[in-house]
């Protein structure tokens, strides 16, 4: 369970003839609990690919599946984590995690049990009785993502999850994502424009080309972070110091100016 | 208040600046006040004129927001309903409520019926608007939210549309319920037996100035009361809304 694959999708907003293409023959498959993020220059339909998979937007050509069912609309199997996290304000934080359990028809106890475990994952569990707006964006967002791993689902899509936080926060956030990613792995579609972000928490990245967004090249960071040992290093900023984190990233930031026009703009 | 009530007795009953007949002094709206509350006038004492008046007010506001509010979330929520009904509603809406009330009377009569209607058109239009914009102002990643979590459409509605439209809901309500007592008192001059309106409207055959102050004050009072209500249910519904809660 849990593969995600692009086959030769292309995407049009507006028009079919004279719109505007922000896609164009996307190939990518994401294997069985893999973490694969996708980096590109803002408005390149990195964001849309994304959404594709969730089931908000339908290819204009080709096909988006996941586990080989084409994807037609949205559903708990996919659960997604959004920028601005997305929460129900006039729920608690309890309800707002309970919610996807309840549309599943789970029974009470087993409800409770995996709402306890979630909150304990996500250090939320003194703040389930909360409000979303008595929490800062860290703690928002940590609820945002307990509301996705509750849910159990197949693959997990975060859409520039950590963008809106503070860079503090964002720190803390990464270094737990890589915890909770390496000891409880799901398919992982992981958006960002941030190309350390990228290095840190993926196994393979995927650098986008402007608009029309095509997948220039993949690379995989897994073998390297293997090779190199960096989860014993807790720290991120530890593991930004190594040479070899240093030197795929260098890679990526490369090709990613070559798609930034004549000026690095 | 206390400066304005200072400044009322200073006008009329020290200096005379405003003759009696043209408005009435402190005095001469205590007496009314006295009258009316004792011994009644209009055929009533002011506590059944008052009552008369808020029930129907509340009647005509229960059956326009119990109208309206679910009309303007459909609206808001389908495009169809909202192609379907617009057109009937922007060719309704410049008709002023007031002018529903010789139908109403030629319908209904003189009696409650006919103002519950009037009432019920006039509050009507600000509560299935306010529903309509609650609707289309959600955020769409929290929509977003919800589906993606396999919500089903009647959780939907009620956990997630309902509660997110609430606070435009609510502004509607408000202006309901002020378009609810403008409607009836109107109502209630043209054509009543019993209410606040009707005061108004003997007080003026009368001549009575003192009486039209009494009425007017209690409209005003009426209507305060009946909005901190609401106001107070809003905040309780509301807890969850930073900008309501604040």
């Amino acid at each position: 369970m849990g593969s995600i694959r692009f086959d030769k999708v292309d995407k049009v907003f507006g028009p079919k003839t004279g719109g505007m293409k922000v896609l164009e023959g996307i190939d990518l498959v994401i294997g069985e609990k893999e973490f694969v993020a996708i980096v590109g220059p803002s408005g390149c339909g990195k964001t849309t690919c994304l959404r594709m998979v969730a089931g908000f937007e339908a290819p204009s050509a080709g096909s988006v599946s996941v586990n080989g069912r084409e994807i037609t609309s949205p559903g708990p199997d996919r659960a997604v984590v959004f920028q601005q996290f997305a929460l129900f304000p006039w729920k608690t934080v309890r309800e707002n995690i309970d919610l996807g359990l309840r549309n599943k028809r789970l029974p009470r106890s087993e409800r409770s049990d995996r709402i306890a475990g979630a909150l304990k994952l996500m250090n939320l569990e003194s703040h389930a009785e909360a409000f979303p707006h008595q929490l800062s964006g860290g703690m928002q967002q940590r609820v945002a993502i307990a509301r996705a791993y509750v849910l159990d689902p197949e693959v997990l899509l975060m859409d520039e999850p950590f963008g809106a936080l503070d860079a503090q926060t964002r720190v803390v956030m990464q270094e737990e994502l890589v915890r909770l990613a390496r000891r409880n792995p799901r398919t992982v579609l992981f958006i960002t424009h941030a190309v350390e972000e990228a290095v840190y928490l993926a196994d393979r990245v995927a650098i986008m080309t402007r608009r029309p967004g095509r997948i220039k090249e993949v690379l995989d960071v897994k073998p390297v972070r293997l090779a190199e040992n960096w989860d014993r290093l807790a720290r991120i900023e530890d593991v930004m110091d190594l040479e070899s984190f240093v030197h795929l990233r260098t890679q990526i930031w490369r090709s990613l100016r070559e798609e930034k026009g004549p000026h690095g703009v | 208040m206390a400066v304005l009530v200072a400044l009322w007795f200073l006008l009329t009953t020290l200096t005379g600046t405003i003759g009696g007949g043209r408005f009435p002094s402190p005095g001469e709206f205590w007496a009314s006040l006295l009258q009316i509350s004792g011994k009644g006038y209009a055929g009533a004492t002011l506590l059944s004129h008052a009552w008369h008046s808020t029930t129907l007010v509340v009647m005509g506001f229960l059956v326009a927001i119990g109208t309206g509010v679910p009309l303007g979330l459909w609206m808001g929520w389908s495009r169809r309903a909202e192609a379907l009904m617009n057109p009937i509603f922007l060719f309704i809406r410049p008709i002023p409520p007031l002018a529903w009330i010789p139908l109403a009377i030629l319908w209904l009569g003189l009696g409650d019926a006919a103002k519950i209607m009037v009432i019920w058109f006039a509050a009507f239009v600000p509560s299935v608007i306010n529903a309509f914009t609650g609707v289309r102002t959600i955020d769409r990643p929290v929509l977003e939210a919800a589906a993606m979590l396999g919500t089903p459409r009647w959780r939907l509605v009620q956990e997630v549309i309902l509660p997110a439209a609430l606070p435009m809901i609510f502004t509607g309500l408000r202006l309901s319920l002020q378009a609810a007592w403008t409607t009836l008192v109107a109502a209630e001059l043209v054509g009543a037996l019993v209410g606040v309106g009707f005061v108004l409207n003997v007080a003026q055959q009368d001549i009575y100035p003192g009486m039209i102050l009494v009425g007017m004050v209690t409209v005003g009072v009426l209507g305060w009361a009946t909005t901190w209500l609401l106001g107070h249910a809003e905040r309780r519904a509301l807890a969850w809304n930073v900008a309501a809660g604040a």
